[in-house]
């Protein structure tokens, strides 16, 4: 019954850009939307929620990223070092290191401020250089922050990280082990991010980035803040990632330097890659796509050959070749994603 | 009305995308809720850059559960294997450890849980099987702060004042200062020490930096290894001007032990003594005959002396057709004792399925069971009593036991 | 004294390799404004086929008299070939069909294809370190602070860098090269075969990695599959410092990144050098993107 659901989702998803009749759109996607809320309850395993949980943070990652890349059209290769500094920010605000027992629910709010602030500390200077090599001076500040946060263990536990965070709760009453509290604060932060991103699209500043995106010497003539607005994408997105790494460090209970590396970066770049730059239900759909593949697919994929075939294979160890073949591919073939959006 | 569309949309698309998931992720976790089944839950890394070490962990948990099954449970009980890879992208990863637990808590069948393989993944596992509480049982995690002090009682964030992981290696700290007590012994009174800067091997770095100096040696200096770092020209020039007895190395030959040997020779420091943890005895068959004046401690006693190690020698070759790996034995003895205190809870509860608490209980009560790698009793932190350290050589790309420390 | 000597050698010989790698960077960027992300690891190729091309060879350890300057020239000559036909192969699957796509194209392109070399690699000699023969004996010079092998490094490089301004400046296909990196349409008006230039390129960065791969899996005793992304980054880094397109700064910048690094580990600590590294491509970026020897700004846009 769930594969049928799924199914009937993903053919829906596909047309839906070709239904006639906006009402029988929205009715047909209201009915998709109601299990969404369901399926932690319909299927009870802490597996299943967890990666739920892990599948939203990501989504919402994917959705703040696109904001700097899909929309802006800056390649940022370290998006990872927000997510980082969101999660540091709870790792030391609420745990044993300090004696800090800070809220859960004040570091949440206060952590995408925080990382946009270190967005636009990056990003002032930097922004006025050329696409290409502001990934670079991305991808090497993506580098630096794990490797400062590694290096100082003074404050932030070194390598070992900083463990045993404090467990949220929700008006008195605990988080708990479970996943579940995880998964639906995810999810808000999606429905939140899609929003977000949907209005700024629309607006005078996201017409700003399209044009920036298309031709940034056009758009500079035409009268926009080209830096500016550069700013403004750079501080939103890195505020995304920040909210992010919260409820990651929060879910997890620790946060260490090697959970922030360079490969979270690409990941999120192959998913948006993979779903579309700039195109939100496209975005989304990569980044489940991605997910499912690491968390569901690969270890299966795996078990199968060792079962069937009766070889060692290991999938797992080639994630970065999958991510690779997307990146070319998609680029050689289908630049505009996998759902390309249809011109309005 | 756009903007609308697109946000339902995305969730419903969602949605679809995790209902797919959520199904494959069961099917693989899927065990049989026989009622006469008890579960056995192992977290190891079975993929990637450790999977060679994981699955000979593994290989031990299984040995002693067939064993076990052969001879029979108290009421009919048998004991099944569920063994979940904890490495993802090659790398074993906390995340997925974590998740890995959260499957065994949810499954009511798991009465223990035997792993993991590595520090930072039992950091955040231990949170999870703490509030459950479930009895874990690490064979190889050597982190002071599992089970010690401050840090430990943070991880035991729900129960603190419930031990519910245990060890059967000793930690750092033993091994560390066996490492300093091995060096004075031997005559070595100055030592340069470095690190991989990764969590097991500051901190055996640190725990050595501070006891040799407390015994009288001098510490020439400390160093941090960067993450995959290929020249090490810079730091052993550095360290060939101190002119050292001894580098002591605190990280795995993959992390730089291997690299930092091989490149020693051509830096002067061919004579000079590399002395290092548990993480080297792999470094001869990465680095050849450079690996030649390597010393290494292991949390175990000399395999060579002990009966009942030499039988697990014998049993484990002949099963599965492969050497014994540098963690199999301690598997094999945290599945020991997981197995024993399942055995006494089902008989204080007249061989009926035991509560989770009754098997940590009897957990902690664990006498002097018997195992290759000794006898083993915890203290009240969940550590074993009274550990024993050995110090091997490596000759002609050969290992030989030189000497053991007991605590 | 003699201590800082020996650090002077060991971050010439570091920096040596990076220059050459950079000059590949700097000579692709220059002609086609695309940072070949690909190039570090077609580096790491170049010390796998070094590896293969030493153990055809019988070598396991140092080598003397003719054996050493057979198997030193067949292993420069080998793996620079190997890998200007890799860096073709690149340049024609990956890069050419985006050449008039939107500037992230390419890129995010030669990311992905970086991702496929680096898993290939760890396909065929597997995820940990691998050990190289020496090959170079082991005399040391200066009172011993040179070893031969800094000082073959160090040379080679140097030789390499002159006789590419030579390529470059003095000869037919380097004026061509210089037209297609000015202008390219007008290249074509007067008849130059602009594909056929860029593949040329692409073939002497590559072969300029490959010789890279080879002088470092020597020197150090040992390859890696993913050595490239960090070289590969602080190579891109020397050659911003010197000037991107630049061929005497993309040496310059080299030996700098390599003193940098080797003194931070010498001082501050390892696990400082990439940081460092890091922080003075950030900071060159913002304070003279045009680096210490570039004349043309770049382009801002």
């Amino acid at each position: 019954m769930i594969y049928a659901y799924a199914a009937l989702a993903i053919v829906a998803a596909v047309l839906i850009d070709r239904f006639p009749s906006p009402r029988l759109r929205r009715i047909v996607i209201v009915a998709l939307a109601i299990p969404l809320l369901l399926v932690p309850l319909i299927d009870p395993s802490e597996a299943t929620r967890n990666l739920l949980a892990d599948a939203s943070i990501y989504v919402a990652l994917a959705l703040g990223l696109n904001i700097v890349v899909g929309f802006a059209g800056l390649l940022d290769l370290g998006y990872a070092a927000f997510f980082a500094i969101g999660a540091y920010a709870y790792g030391m605000l609420a745990s044993p290191q300090f004696g800090l027992h800070i809220p859960f629910w004040v570091i949440l709010l206060l952590a995408g401020p925080l990382a946009a602030l270190f967005g636009m500390i990056l990003g002032a200077p930097t922004l006025r250089l050329r696409g290409d090599y502001l990934a670079i001076v991305t991808l090497g500040f993506g580098e630096i922050v794990p490797q400062i946060f590694q290096n100082l263990t003074a404050y932030t536990g070194g390598p070992n990280g900083i463990p045993g965070l404090d467990v949220p709760s929700f008006f008195g009453k605990s988080f708990g082990a479970s996943a579940l509290p995880f998964y639906y604060l995810a999810l808000a932060l999606v429905a939140l991010a899609i929003f977000i991103a949907g209005n700024l699209r629309a607006s005078r500043l996201g017409r700003a980035w399209l044009a920036i995106r298309d031709d940034e010497l056009a758009a500079k003539h035409a009268g926009i803040d080209t830096t500016r607005a550069k700013l403004a994408a750079f501080a939103i997105g890195a505020s995304f990632s920040g909210c992010a790494g919260v409820l990651f460090a929060a879910k997890l209970g620790l946060v260490s330097p090697d959970l922030f590396g360079f490969q979270v970066s690409v990941l999120i770049v192959s998913m948006l890659v993979l779903g579309g730059m700039g195109n939100l239900s496209g975005v989304v759909i990569g980044s489940l796509v991605l997910t499912m593949l690491n968390s569901a697919i690969l270890p299966q994929a795996n078990m199968l050959a060792a079962t069937l075939l009766h070889v060692h294979v290991d999938l797992s160890q080639y994630h970065f070749a999958i991510y690779g073949v997307i990146l070319v591919a998609m680029m050689l073939w289908r630049p505009s994603g996998l759902i390309a959006r249809r011109a309005r | 009305m756009r903007i609308r569309a697109l946000f339902s949309l995305s969730l419903a698309l969602l949605s679809c995308g995790l209902v797919a998931c959520g199904t494959s992720s069961q099917s693989s976790s899927s065990s049989s809720p026989a009622s006469k089944t008890i579960t056995l839950g192992v977290d190891l890394p079975l993929s990637g850059a450790d999977s060679s070490v994981g699955d000979s962990t593994l290989n031990g948990v299984k040995l002693a559960v067939e064993q076990a099954n052969k001879m029979g449970l108290p009421g009919g009980f048998t004991i099944v294997v569920n063994a979940i890879d904890d490495a993802v992208q090659g790398v074993h990863s906390p995340q997925q450890g974590a998740s890995n637990m959260r499957t065994f808590v949810a499954d009511p069948s798991v009465l223990a849980v035997i792993g993991p393989y590595n520090s930072n993944v039992a950091q955040a596992q231990i949170p999870i099987s703490n509030a459950a509480p479930l009895l874990q049982i690490g064979p190889s995690v050597v982190s002071d702060g599992l089970t010690i002090g401050a840090a430990a009682r943070a991880l035991r964030r729900t129960n603190p004042d419930t031990i519910s992981f245990f060890r059967v290696c000793t930690t750092d700290a033993h091994q560390g200062s066996a490492a300093a007590r091995f060096a004075m012994k031997l005559g070595w009174k100055r030592a340069y020490v470095v690190d991989d800067n990764e969590t097991y091997g500051l901190d055996l770095a640190n725990v050595f930096d501070r006891d040799f100096s407390k015994s009288g040696g001098t510490i020439l200096g400390h160093d941090h290894l960067a993450k995959s770092q290929q020249d090490f020209s810079a730091l052993l020039t550095k360290i060939a001007a101190t002119k050292p007895d001894v580098i002591f190395f605190g990280g795995v030959t993959s992390t730089g032990g291997g690299l930092m040997k091989q490149q020693m020779a051509r830096a002067g420091l061919a004579k000079v003594p590399f002395l290092g943890g548990d993480g080297l005895p792999d470094i001869a068959t990465a680095i050849g005959k450079a690996a030649d004046g390597t010393y290494y401690t292991l949390a175990a006693p000399n395999v060579e002396k002990l009966a009942s190690a030499k039988t697990f020698v014998k049993q484990y070759t002949a099963r599965f057709h492969a050497p014994v790996g540098a963690y199999s034995a301690n598997a094999y003895a945290a599945t020991l004792v997981a197995i024993d205190a399942i055995k006494r809870a089902l008989a204080a509860n007249a061989n009926a399925l035991p509560t989770r608490a009754s098997v940590i209980a009897q957990a902690a009560k664990t006498n002097a069971l018997s195992t290759p790698i000794g006898r083993i009793s915890f203290d009240a932190n969940g550590d074993v009593k009274n550990p024993v350290v050995s110090l091997y050589e490596i000759k002609n790309g050969q290992a030989t036991f030189l000497d053991q420390q007991f605590f | 004294m003699h201590e800082f000597g020996a650090q002077l050698a060991n971050g010439l010989a570091l920096g040596a390799i990076y220059a050459l790698i950079a000059l590949g960077y700097t000579m692709v960027y220059g002609i086609v404004e695309l940072i070949n992300f690909a190039h570090g690891d077609v580096y790491t190729f170049g010390s796998f086929i070094t590896l293969v091309i030493l153990t055809a060879l019988g070598i396991t350890g140092e080598a003397h008299g003719v054996l050493l300057v057979v198997a030193v020239v067949v292993a420069l000559l080998g793996s620079a070939l190997a890998c200007g036909v890799l860096a073709i192969l690149i340049e024609r699957v990956a890069y050419r069909p985006l050449r008039n796509a939107p500037r992230l194209a390419p890129l995010i392109t030669a990311i992905g294809v970086s991702f496929i070399l680096e898993n290939a690699l760890q396909l065929w000699k597997g995820p940990a370190p691998i050990t190289v023969p020496a090959l170079i004996p082991n005399p040391r010079f200066l009172g011993g602070t040179f070893s031969l092998a800094q000082v073959s490094v160090i040379v080679l490089a140097v030789v390499t860098m002159f006789a590419l301004q030579f390529l470059v400046h003095r000869t037919r296909l380097g004026m061509q090269m210089r037209a297609v990196a000015q202008d390219r349409d007008a290249a074509a008006l007067v008849g130059i075969d602009a594909n056929r230039t860029i593949a040329l390129t692409f073939l002497i960065a590559g072969a300029l990695a490959g010789i890279a791969g080879m002088a470092s899996g020597v020197y150090y005793q040992s390859t890696w599959f993913l050595n490239g992304f960090g070289a590969g980054l602080k190579s891109f880094t020397a050659a911003v410092l010197g000037g991107i397109g630049n061929i005497a700064g993309a040496m310059l910048g080299g030996f700098c990144i390599g003193l940098l690094e080797a003194f931070t580990s010498a001082t501050i600590g390892g696990q400082w050098a990439n940081v460092a590294v890091f922080t003075v491509l950030i900071a060159v970026l913002v304070i003279r993107p045009n680096g210490l020897l570039g004349t043309n700004l770049p382009d801002k846009l």
